[in-house]
């Protein structure tokens, strides 16, 4: 219960809600739908909702997997919304395929070292790109956000069983496309 | 001839499922221990590229939606519901009164009818009733009256 009081009154603070967790509820929307202006839309939309909702927040889960939990279902919705529209929309802002490679930060790697990465980047980012709507949002909630299996179940609705299922056909699907681009 | 890892066995090592079979397998060969490390490289630097704050936008300011605004205030909520109570209580009050009026124009309407049946049904007209006892209006008892007096 001391988690749950805690977590209520994390939600006091509303702005500092938002500070704290907008990039990663953006960036995981952004992966998710691959357009900048939705994402951003879908992420607002997200906090907007738990603004609304924040009273009925029993702190059964953490403040983070809550909010993951409401991303989630902003991108399901999002992905069932076949409006034209949207189609019209994501075509001129989709995210370029060869953006997600030159957001990797140069450390100090050599030009090959650092062209390498960048491959290997593309090609994860190529591959969340073929999975099914389900892996990818368990594979973003894993490899991007670092969360357990029980977290994204929690967050996706699905059993613990079903996460590593849709988990290792994703890792699968993007081991192939690493071995290919070699 | 060695058996490499399986995909499961690979993936379960990558979400950290190590039995001591994997752990053995993967510290004798060296093909399987490469590639889980490209695989675990790859992994690490598409999160590194995806956190890379300069890929989001800054969080929006967030203010507060309408909930917390000036409409919301007490006595504008309280004038509200005068407005409403007034609007619902009106048609309604109103719908009650036609109701009482309809019923008693109906009520008169039956009295109405009930004396018009009445006197229609009478014989003869009240001041002449005392006589319907002296009179016989039964035509078949003439009848045999006159034929009594024939024979």
């Amino acid at each position: 219960m001391a988690t749950a009081i805690a977590s209520s009154h994390e939600l006091d603070d509303f702005e500092a809600v938002v500070r704290l967790h907008w990039l990663k509820v953006f960036r995981f929307v952004l992966a998710s739908v691959r357009d900048r202006h939705t994402a951003e839309s879908l992420a607002q939309d997200c906090f907007f909702r738990a603004y609304k909702a924040r009273d009925g927040f029993r702190g059964e889960a953490s403040v983070s997997t809550w909010l993951m939990q409401i991303a989630v279902n902003l991108v399901r919705d999002h992905a069932r919304d076949r409006r034209l529209q949207f189609w019209k929309r994501a075509r001129l802002t989709a995210v370029d395929v060869t953006t997600a490679g030159s957001w990797l930060p140069d450390a100090g790697a050599s030009p090959e070292a650092a062209a390498l990465m960048k491959e290997q980047v593309q090609a994860v980012w190529d591959a969340t790109a073929t999975l099914s709507e389900r892996q990818r949002t368990v594979f973003l909630l894993r490899f991007v956000e670092d969360m357990d299996l029980l977290e994204i179940a929690a967050a996706t609705g699905l059993k613990e069983g079903t996460v590593k299922i849709h988990l290792f056909r994703a890792l699968h699907a993007v081991r192939e496309r690493i071995k290919g681009a070699k | 001839m060695i058996e490499h890892l399986s995909a499961e066995q690979i993936s379960q090592w990558i979400v950290g499922e190590r039995t001591p079979h994997l752990v053995q397998h993967v510290a004798e060969c060296a093909e399987c221990g490469t590639e889980l490390e490209q695989l675990e490289t790859a992994l690490a630097q598409f999160r590194t590229a995806m956190r890379e704050p300069a890929s989001a936008p800054a969080p929006p300011a967030w203010r507060e939606p309408a909930a917390g605004s000036s409409w919301y205030s007490w006595p504008r909520l309280v004038l509200a519901t005068a407005a409403l109570l007034v609007l619902v209580a009106f048609p309604v009050s109103w719908k009650a009164r036609e109701r009482d009026q309809a019923a008693q124009a109906a009520l008169a309407d039956s009295q109405l009818l009930e004396s018009v049946d009445s006197a229609i049904s009478q014989a003869v007209p009240e001041p002449m009733e005392p006589l319907v006892s002296l009179v016989s209006w039964n035509s078949s008892s003439t009848d045999q009256n006159q034929k009594a007096q024939r024979q």
